[in-house]
């Protein structure tokens, strides 16, 4: 539904290309998606090395710089004026920026989201080509006409050559091997795979006698293929290799180079001697390598969060995190590994957002800053699984003061409270819904009344108490006196031990989750509202399997292990006649925390309502077999804490 | 406007006070009952900027003929989240249809449709206009047959936004040159690009390009949050 405000936009955008070169109905619809930004002189829209954002920018007034920054010293490269379209590199993916941007007037920007125009890129030819040309060209901005005095600036601009390399960071900043790995087309699929683990090496190149790219493969290719088809492991490689293979020559334009890989979505190109597949193989680029280029590893991220006090500064590397998150899921990295990552820099973002608040309120409450406690995240993000942004579950613990003293207590721990969410929300994370925030009163409290909390909800296990049990139950101490929590954790076992029939209650509770497959063995979905027809992934399959691995965690008495697929491995080792199921539980619940942040990442939300009918056969039936350890281990729950004899 | 509607006008104006309240309104009010905290800095608030067209300049009488508004969020106006409606009136204003050339409404919304959208749309963000009680008294008149009483949000005029920024706190606009702090200077001073005026959509567009240049001022000069933007 056009308004006068999508009129205007779309009329601006339609004098410009290569948006004029849009039908009507496209052009209302990238109109409609536009945010529009407003930056004061000398405000910078983007750094160089910054992630590129997921827009590219309309100048619709104003003036911005484009600005090369080498050993400090500052050379502009462009100056856009009205129209102009600038920071397209976001369309290749989320790649770091190679120039800065400067207002050098008050500038009105439109905002583009990638997402809109990427559509637009495949389906138009004339919008891609034009964006083709700009980058091959090695021109960052796309310009309409080149007017007078632009033509003038880039005659005076020397080294004309040396433009397409600063595009990217310059060819020399890669690494990529040139001793390659290759082997025969009639090689089999063992003999490869052993050739790859010798090495250490994830791909390997086919090539016939005379060195010539024939294919490739990959560890990834094997699994995948080989496992999907049902292949013996003594199938040629000529039969699962991808082929034809991309190739160039080494010494060829790297902006060519790059938005080849990018655009063809292909995680190797080869190198040869004349850039044909009929000459022999020289070497072989990863976008692995290209990522790891680009300074987006995570002891860069956590170097550089350690190093900031700004707010916008932490968002942004928590942003960059996400791209690495995304880089890791595609390419299988063990999820222990990935969790562990993204749990650390979690954590040092809350740490931060800590001692920012506790500094800007130490003048204010002398005293009470001295009170010791202990900050702590529940739920998911205690139980260090939490890899996408969502919900906040978070409290205080403080110790126990005089009664006089409580209220001004109190005051300081939920003004402290207070900010650290309002800092966690800045850097991108999601408020709790049901508010188990640290700056709610009721989770701000003594150590003697959170003991008491507990107590209650362990003494009446009512469907509230256990409701709260499975969240806080999950607690982890970020920061502060840590010792908080070992004497809560110890308190909670008492209780237990002493009210054994709470293990009996939480158990009847672990299994009210609905199964995730009906009776003719298809997906139950929602049935209705917005998520109509999916399948809720975190209320049918990973919530049950966090609850089980809790509750029987918790039958064992085991201190100290809060992720859902460490305390199945735990789990393993104490109950040596079922360890292969609570292996299998873990793997499942690997795999699902997998799937839900890859659907999260993709459609930037929660990731948690999955789509059956959009998951490929063998994803389908993945998901399928994750649901079989949840089966039995409800089975198993069920007889061991009677509750079919344990009334309601 | 049906036969039935015009009743319940009626009745509304002989029992004011004593609609009932549609859930709507329930739902908005309990919306706002939860507070924005004071240290919550600019970039994280939203914004609704609105404005509207009348049959003239009498608060107490004259009717809505169009509304438009668009959202602010993370300091970035939303297109995709601008609305324009346009109203069935029965007052016909001459002089009013020379400035907004509006004489048969498009696709006019129903006053119940209107509500409940509208009550929706603004949720609990800051609203903003440009010299917005005049607007916010005419959309009042508008909600009160379905039992609405006043604006629960927090409420900030760009005309006083941009006089305190210039001026100070205690500038009295009434000394200063007559239409220094109108819109459309108010644009032209702060480079916004005018295009169309006088349209309800047209004009909070503007307005809205507008506070995002004031916002970035009062951040400079260390207003940086909330409270000390509403103050």
């Amino acid at each position: 539904m056009s308004n006068v405000i999508i009129r205007r936009v779309k009329e601006f955008l339609k004098l410009y290309p290569p948006f004029s070169f849009l039908e009507d109905a496209p052009l209302e619809e990238v109109a409609e998606s536009v945010e529009i930004r407003f930056f004061s002189k000398d405000e910078l829209l983007f750094s160089k090395g910054d992630q590129a954002q997921n827009c590219f920018f309309v100048l619709r007034q104003g003036s911005v710089t484009l600005l090369d920054t080498r050993d400090d010293k500052k050379s502009i490269i462009e100056v856009c004026d009205e129209g102009d379209v600038f920071g397209v590199l976001a369309l290749l993916g989320q790649r770091p920026y190679i120039l800065s941007a400067q207002a050098t007037e008050d500038s009105l920007v439109y905002a583009v989201p990638v997402s809109v125009f990427e559509k637009l890129l495949k389906e138009n030819s004339r919008v891609s080509l034009y964006f083709a040309a700009g980058f091959a060209s090695g021109q960052v901005v796309v310009r309409n006409d080149l007017s007078e005095s632009q033509k003038a600036r880039s005659v005076l601009q020397k080294n004309q050559e040396d433009r397409g390399l600063l595009i990217f960071t310059g060819r020399s900043d890669f690494n990529y091997s040139k001793d390659v790995l290759s082997c025969g087309p009639q090689t089999s699929i063992k003999e490869a795979a052993s050739l790859m683990e010798s090495k250490n090496v994830g791909s390997i190149v086919i090539v016939n006698e005379l060195f010539h790219p024939l294919g490739i493969i990959t560890d990834k290719d094997i699994r995948n293929r080989l496992v999907s088809k049902g292949l013996p492991n003594t199938t040629p490689v000529s039969d699962l290799m991808s082929s034809p293979v991309l190739t160039k020559k080494q010494d060829s334009d790297f902006s060519d180079l790059y938005l080849t890989m990018v655009k063809s979505r292909l995680h190797h190109l080869i190198f040869t001697e004349n850039g044909t597949p009929e000459s022999p193989v020289t070497g072989v680029l990863s976008d692995h390598d290209l990522l790891l280029s680009q300074g987006n590893s995570p002891a860069v991220l956590i170097k550089a969060l350690m190093n900031t006090e700004d707010i916008a500064e932490m968002a942004a590397i928590r942003n960059r995190a996400e791209s690495l998150l995304r880089y890791y899921l595609e390419n299988e990295v063990t999820m222990d590994f990935v969790a562990n990552i993204i749990s650390e820099i979690n954590d040092i973002i809350i740490e931060k957002a800590i001692r920012i608040s506790q500094n800007q309120l130490e003048k204010e409450f002398p005293e009470q800053s001295q009170v010791k406690f202990c900050f702590v995240s529940l739920g998911s993000e205690g139980r260090e699984e939490q890899l996408l942004r969502t919900d906040l579950d978070n409290a205080i613990i403080f110790e126990d003061v005089p009664e006089n003293a409580f209220e001004k207590t109190q005051q300081y721990f939920l003004e402290m409270g207070e900010k650290i969410v309002e800092i966690l929300l800045a850097c991108g994370f999601q408020p709790c819904p049901a508010k188990m925030m640290a700056n709610n009163p009721l989770w701000c409290q003594p150590l003697a009344v959170w003991k008491n909390y507990f107590s209650d909800w362990i003494l009446s296990p009512n469907q509230n108490a256990l409701m709260k049990a499975t969240i806080f139950f999950d607690f982890r101490a970020i920061y502060g006196t840590k010792r908080f929590i070992s004497v809560l954790r110890e308190h909670i076992y008492r209780e237990i031990s002493s009210k054994n029939i709470f293990l009996n209650f939480l158990a009847k509770n672990a299994l009210l989750n609905p199964p995730p497959l009906g009776f003719f063995r298809n997906f139950i979905l929602e049935k209705s509202g917005e998520q109509k027809d999916k399948f809720d992934i975190k209320l049918r399959a990973m919530m049950p399997l966090a609850d089980i691995a809790r509750l029987l965690i918790l039958s064992h008495n085991v201190v100290g292990i809060n992720n859902t697929f460490r305390r199945f491995e735990k789990l393993a080792e104490l109950e040596p006649n079922h360890s292969e199921l609570m292996r299998e539980a873990g793997k499942a619940y690997e795999i699902l925390m997998r799937m839900r942040a890859i659907e999260g990442i993709t459609h930037n939300n929660s990731g948690r309502y999955i789509n059956p009918e959009k998951l490929g056969k063998l994803q389908r039936q993945m998901l399928k077999n994750t649901f079989y350890p949840i089966d039995e281990l409800q089975k198993i729950i069920k007889v061991r804490f009677q509750l079919d004899y344990f009334g309601s | 406007m049906t036969i039935l509607e015009a009743d319940m006008r009626w009745w509304n104006f002989l029992f004011s006070g004593t609609q009932p309240k549609a859930d709507f309104v329930t739902a908005y009010e309990e919306k706002n009952q939860e507070k924005t905290p004071g240290n919550r800095p600019i970039s994280q608030l939203n914004f609704v900027v609105l404005d509207t067209e009348t049959t003239g300049l009498n608060s107490e009488k004259d009717d809505l003929v169009s509304f438009g508004a668009v959202l602010i969020r993370n300091e970035k106006i939303l297109v995709n989240s601008s609305r324009e409606y346009f109203f069935t009136t029965n007052i016909l204003n001459r002089e009013s249809i020379k400035i907004h050339e509006i004489i048969e409404p498009k696709n006019p919304v129903s006053d119940e449709f209107f509500a409940e959208e509208f009550l929706k749309y603004i949720d609990k963000h800051i609203i903003v206009g440009h010299h917005i009680g005049f607007d916010l008294k005419v959309i009042e008149r508008k909600l009160a047959p379905f039992g609405f009483k006043n604006f629960k949000n927090p409420i900030l005029d760009t005309q006083y936004l941009a006089t305190r920024l210039e001026k100070g706190y205690h500038y009295d606009l009434r000394t200063g040159k007559p239409g220094e702090y109108s819109l459309d200077s108010l644009c032209e001073r702060h480079e916004v690009p005018i295009d169309d005026r006088h349209t309800a959509a047209g004009d909070a567009f503007l307005t809205a390009q507008l506070l995002l240049k004031l916002l970035k001022k009062a951040e400079k000069i260390g207003v940086k949050d909330f409270k000390s933007l509403m103050r």
